[in-house]
């Protein structure tokens, strides 16, 4: 029996609660970034977003670009609170409910609901009347077959509107889309297939597996899935711990030599940063525990407003959660990191940048490759080699 | 009109519901895209209402229309942005959208119908009459069939005017059989409309009369009914002839998808309007997976 999964995507997600909360920035363009200058952007307005505000661009670049823009700092415990009542109102329908994090998607699986609850499209309706009966919300819904084909639709049809796949369809659906739109194709994927003249993702779909593989390398297999719509990762359950990459290093002896504990540190984003963009996913937040000679435990977190996989990205969070966390002069003897709010890299590439983050993911994938040609030492960062 | 001449298109109210595999109507293990051009195996029109809950889309349209025999005809009910959650600076533009989006099966001729399914708190006032009669005017040109869901429209003063007003624009008054509830649209054959001008098709509806569900606000109980051939002869002996005589083409969709039924019921009334004799449309082709092919009880020589 074909699955349905629903794909809520409330779009705009921290602006939409701020507008909640003050009314007057509705229909004003508002962007969410933290208050200095340097920061990057956390959120915006679709008003900004036609400006030509993105994601991830500095502060002070966005408030050039947008002058009549509203600047809110972020405040994560009301977007958590806006999202825990997302999910309330999803329960009914389905246990599976998956959320990447508080931003305002949701994956409801109603692939067993449909017996007694009606057609999945009517849930999916229902669930976005009440969101926005009871929330004030307006979320955005696809009805698929599975996780990435309704991520895919819900991307068509922002910033509003519905879309429904049928079992079977996905193929067809996808294939005039840009391959940018899929989930889990990253800017270096792209520059990749652009390199053979795919834009569209009927371009891809025209390989066969093994013609994929010649290609991409190992991804290849990856590829030839994702571009056809196939995608059994299950829905999570609601109760069920959100999906993170952790890794873990103990010290032969306790340290606290800044260079060991450095290179240690960056072992570890090295070896999340592989187990990540194997699994085509990226992070939006990083913690690090460290635990000290005498038995105490201090754990620290750093979030980022864009998910990443690329090394050097993940070891800047990492290493701010690590400043956090080293409180202590007592020597230290294990260090764990953890990286979660895993979420679909975005395939779309950056208008403002100089290109020294897709060379950087370029490297890293090239690191990727040779280490599963050699293995894993085969190619090592300095900053990684003993002291 | 005789009657004979009028063919009659018996269907169900949609066709991709995984339950009516345990239910016996596609085989274990259907796929979700084969299911429609099982479905043509069996009947020779469907009403779509996925329609009503996303925009119609020209491609997917084209898509299904190539799963299914040319003389197959689609149904296809109003997006809610025209009906149910109407934005009026918006709402022409939807239209406009809408037919676009339903372009492949008007160009294939295999569009049946349009059904307009106005909400059960569209009550007949000045406002929602102009509201509708500029609805109409446009989707002018389409093979129009509106169904009303409040008593108001079927009120002593108004029913003639209503059934006129339509009549006048070639338009269909969607028969219903649903439960006898307060406020609810009565069951029709609405016999102003045909004295007046006949249409140029009739269409009905079956929800089923699960009048202790129709309230629930969950499908699964509201269209949870299963017809005893008693009621479906309530309509086969005497509503649909006075019908089929005055219409071309009549339409007949069973809206009670739960658990199967409307697929069993379906074939049941078919089957008891060929043994009375009229004009039921058989389906276009036969599906045979694998070779089998299943001998359908209601395709008989008078309906050819």
């Amino acid at each position: 029996m074909d699955r349905a999964v629903i794909h809520l995507n409330v779009a705009d997600f921290a602006v939409s609660v701020e507008r909640l909360i003050d009314a007057q920035l509705r229909g004003r363009p508002v962007i969410v970034a933290p208050g200095d200058t340097r920061a990057a952007v956390y959120d915006m307005s679709d008003e900004a977003f036609r400006a030509g505000v993105r994601k991830g661009m500095s502060l002070a670049r966005a408030v050039r670009i947008c002058r009549r823009a509203v600047v809110l700092p972020p405040r994560p415990s009301r977007y958590e609170q806006a999202m825990t009542a997302v999910c309330r109102l999803a329960r009914p329908f389905s246990p599976l409910i998956e959320s990447g994090g508080n931003d305002g998607h949701l994956f409801v699986d109603v692939t067993a609901s449909g017996r007694y609850l009606g057609p999945p499209v009517d849930m999916a309706w229902r669930m976005q009347r009440e969101i926005r009966r009871r929330l004030d919300l307006d979320p955005i819904w696809a009805v698929a077959s599975n996780k990435l084909t309704a991520k895919a639709a819900t991307r068509t049809v922002k910033p509003a509107g519905e879309a429904i796949v049928g079992g079977g369809e996905e193929a067809d659906f996808l294939a005039p889309l840009p391959l940018g739109l899929l989930p889990g194709i990253t800017p270096s994927d792209l520059v990749r297939f652009r390199d053979f003249n795919f834009d569209r993702v009927a371009d891809a779909q025209a390989l066969d597996a093994d013609q994929m593989q010649v290609a991409f390398g190992r991804r290849g297999r990856i590829f030839h899935d994702l571009v056809r719509g196939v995608d059994p990762s299950p829905v999570a359950h609601m109760n069920q711990r959100p999906p993170r990459v952790a890794a873990a290093h103990a010290f032969g002896g306790d340290t606290n030599d800044d260079r060991i504990l450095d290179a240690a540190l960056y072992g570890l984003v090295e070896t999340a940063g592989t187990a990540l963009r194997e699994r085509r996913m990226t992070a939006r937040r990083i913690g690090v525990i460290l635990d000290y000679a005498d038995g105490v435990r201090c754990a620290r977190r750093q979030a980022s407003a864009v998910g990443t996989a690329d090394d050097p990205a993940l070891y800047a969070l990492a290493r701010g959660a690590f400043g956090l966390a080293r409180i202590r002069r007592v020597r230290i003897c294990h260090m764990s990191l953890v990286c979660d709010r895993l979420v679909f890299p975005s395939g779309q590439m950056s208008l403002f940048d100089d290109g020294g983050s897709l060379r950087q993911a370029r490297l890293g994938a090239a690191l990727d490759a040779i280490r599963r040609r050699f293995g894993r030492d085969a190619v090592r960062m300095g900053r990684t080699l003993p002291v | 009109m005789s009657g004979r001449a009028c063919e009659i298109f018996v269907g169900t109210s949609g066709y991709s519901y995984p339950e009516w595999t345990g239910a016996g109507f596609y085989p274990p293990g259907m796929k979700q895209r084969e299911m429609l051009a099982f479905y043509a195996g069996r009947f020779a029109a469907v009403e779509l209402n996925f329609t009503w809950y996303q925009m119609p889309k020209a491609d997917a349209l084209d898509r299904m229309r190539g799963q299914v025999p040319p003389s197959f005809l689609f149904a296809v009910k109003l997006n809610r942005t025209l009906t149910h959650e109407v934005s009026p600076g918006e709402w022409p533009e939807n239209a406009r959208r809408f037919r676009e989006g339903i372009a492949p099966l008007v160009q294939s001729g295999q569009l049946g119908a349009v059904l307009v399914q106005l909400p059960p708190f569209f009550h007949r006032t000045p406002d929602r009459r102009r509201y509708l009669a500029n609805l109409l005017e446009a989707l002018d040109g389409l093979p129009l069939a509106v169904e009303f869901r409040h008593a108001s429209w079927a009120a002593e003063a108004a029913a003639e005017k209503v059934a006129a007003s339509l009549a006048a624009r070639r338009i269909a008054l969607v028969a219903v059989d649903a439960p006898r509830l307060p406020g609810l649209y009565p069951p029709v054959p609405p016999a102003p409309v045909g004295r007046i001008i006949p249409p140029a098709f009739f269409y009905l509806r079956l929800h089923g009369r699960n009048a202790a569900g129709w309230r629930s606000g969950v499908m699964q109980r509201q269209f949870d009914y299963d017809y005893s051939e008693a009621e479906l002869r309530e309509w086969t002996e005497a509503r649909i002839p006075a019908m089929v005589d005055r219409a071309a083409r009549g339409f007949v969709f069973f809206n009670n998808h739960v658990r199967g039924q409307a697929p069993r019921n379906a074939e049941a009334l078919a089957a008891l309007l060929v043994a009375r004799g009229l004009s039921c449309k058989p389906p276009p082709g036969r599906f045979s997976p694998c070779g089998l092919s299943e001998e359908l009880p209601w395709t008989g020589p008078s309906s050819t």
